[in-house]
């Protein structure tokens, strides 16, 4: 039961930062694999108000707008132009792993390659349905919850949903009916960069401690989490990284902990072979 | 029908337009006129350049040459956001509606430009002028049947009321009763209430019978055009389009 709450706390971070990574995926059309490289960021940034006092849950707001305001320039400023010159998509992803190494290893080489923790004080210990979750864990769980009900009710309910909606199912009707789907686009940067930032932060907490390369395997659970649920599918996102959260840590208590990102990778091969489109996905979303 | 699902037209022209992708014209000096109250077909074997045509008026195909206007507007190349606003209608021949989307939620984005509180009111409009639409509001629009798609494609135009009406293919796929229903009761009713309607369509019969003005596209270039009456008197365009069974009638 213990490694189900682990598991529990795994799919939390994993769902808020696989909803950003799908979210950008389907509305723009990049697979952005420097996610991982701005989460570990903006953990960082966070890290760094909390080292110097700043209560930890306070600096998840400068994780947020730091992963919000650098996804939004890197598509401004990398993603776009490479996309404008009509190249083709393996381009673009293999200059987002470039933006991953270049921002995973300069980092590194900021702010050395030690390993850090939050200064934040993990509460008192609750015993809840058989597991054991900390006072910290159930603040996380409870963010989790909120921004993904935030995501639903954005997606659903709002202008802004449906036209980022419309612009990820078919961006040239979008604009024929009057959507500026180019300012749809850098608005999704922005929110799926918050919920990049958010994650990568929360990622850092609960992992207790990190280091500039902390994230750098994380993209194989984004990857995972987002072709089990269907790629470009905020709903099949969360779905994923339940499953996702859930298997590794399970896995984790029976296998060596080291092999965690290998069932990801195991879950992510046998999704891409046998139902590329996820599980929330169709064939046309594939 | 109601008046107000679309207003009074605009006239939208294409001068000595050429358009294609890649700056490699497909459609090469073509000049189309499609006035209000008047539903102007363009028909023409496949590959011939009917839908380049189209989308370049509405901004989706670069125009390479010659210039699209909207009254005396100039919107040659304008992005299809702005051509939107000024009116005009597109619904393409595929990929016609938002597939994830519910019925309701395509409606509502066809009303993106409208004011808030009219969104309500306007999906209620058109509601009442395609009522079975009213059954699937919650339905996703890739669930629903090629007749029902189509509907809710013309459905998603009709929420701005443009007052022109760009519609390429939009019997394709259709049940014949359904398309004939489609392009004689609603389409040329279109045009009838005041609204310029352009329409491409592949049979070339049936385009004839709701049409004032039919260009014969070959090549990417206009080959041939005239009043239906006209075309159909001219053995070429019989043989090539009808069938030469009608030319003997």
């Amino acid at each position: 039961m213990s490694s189900f709450g682990f598991g529990l706390m795994t799919a939390a971070v994993l769902a808020i930062a696989t909803v950003g990574f799908t979210m950008q995926f389907a509305v723009t059309n990049v697979l952005n694999l420097a996610y991982g490289s701005v989460m570990i960021n903006s953990a960082f940034v966070a890290y760094y108000f909390n080292k110097h006092g700043m209560n930890a849950w306070i600096t998840l707001i400068f994780g947020v707008i730091l992963g919000a305001v650098v996804s939004w320039a890197l598509n401004k400023f990398v993603f776009t132009p490479f996309q404008r010159r009509n190249l083709a998509p393996i381009t673009v992803v293999i200059v987002a792993l470039g933006v991953d190494l270049i921002g995973t290893f300069g980092l590194q080489a900021i702010v050395g390659g030690g390993y850090v923790s939050f200064s934040v004080s993990s509460g008192r210990e609750f015993h809840i349905l058989g597991m054991f979750l900390s006072g910290m864990q159930l603040i996380i769980l409870a963010i989790c919850a909120v921004v993904l009900t935030l995501v639903h009710w954005l997606l659903k309910y709002t202008r802004l949903g449906k036209a980022m909606r419309a612009t990820s199912a078919n961006p040239n009707l979008a604009r024929n009916s009057g959507v500026k789907t180019q300012r749809v686009i850098s608005t999704t940067w922005l929110i799926s960069g918050a919920l990049c930032g958010l994650a990568g932060t929360i990622f850092a907490m609960n992992t207790g401690v990190f280091e500039a390369t902390s994230a750098q395997l994380y993209i194989v659970m984004l990857l995972a989490a987002m072709f089990l649920g269907g790629p470009g599918e905020p709903y099949g996102a969360m779905f994923g990284a339940l499953t996702i959260g859930l298997a590794t840590e399970i896995s984790a208590a029976y296998i060596s902990p080291q092999y965690k990102e290998v069932v990801a990778f195991v879950v992510l091969l046998g999704m891409l072979t046998f139902r590329p489109y996820g599980i929330f996905g169709s064939e046309k979303t594939n | 029908m109601s008046v107000e699902l679309s207003q009074a037209g605009q006239v939208l022209t294409a001068t000595n337009l050429s358009a294609g992708y890649d700056g490699r014209a497909i459609v090469q000096g073509v000049n189309v006129e499609a006035t209000p109250g008047n539903v102007v077909s363009i028909v023409g074997p496949n590959g011939s350049g009917k839908s380049t045509l189209l989308k370049s008026l509405v901004g989706v195909v670069p125009v390479l040459d010659g210039t699209v206007a909207i009254g005396t507007r100039d919107i040659t190349n304008f992005a299809p956001e702005k051509v939107a606003t000024l009116g005009v209608g597109y619904v393409p021949q595929i990929d016609d509606v938002f597939p994830p989307l519910t019925v309701k939620e395509n409606l509502e984005i066809g009303g993106f430009l409208l004011p808030r509180h009219d969104v309500a009111s306007r999906i209620e409009a058109v509601l009442e002028f395609f009522p079975r639409l009213k059954e699937m509001m919650t339905r996703k629009a890739g669930k629903l049947s090629g007749g029902e798609r189509k509907m809710l494609a013309m459905g998603r135009v009709l929420m701005l009321a443009p007052s022109v009406l760009v519609l390429d293919e939009p019997t394709a796929n259709l049940a014949p009763m359904v398309a004939t229903q489609l392009l004689e009761e609603y389409i040329r009713g279109f045009a009838d209430h005041g609204s310029t309607v352009l329409l491409v369509e592949q049979r070339a019969k049936a385009a004839l019978r709701i049409s004032d003005w039919t260009c014969v596209l070959g090549g990417g270039r206009v080959v041939l055009a005239g009043a239906p009456k006209d075309l159909e008197q001219d053995p070429v365009f019989v043989e090539s389009f009808l069938g030469g069974g009608a030319a003997r009638r």
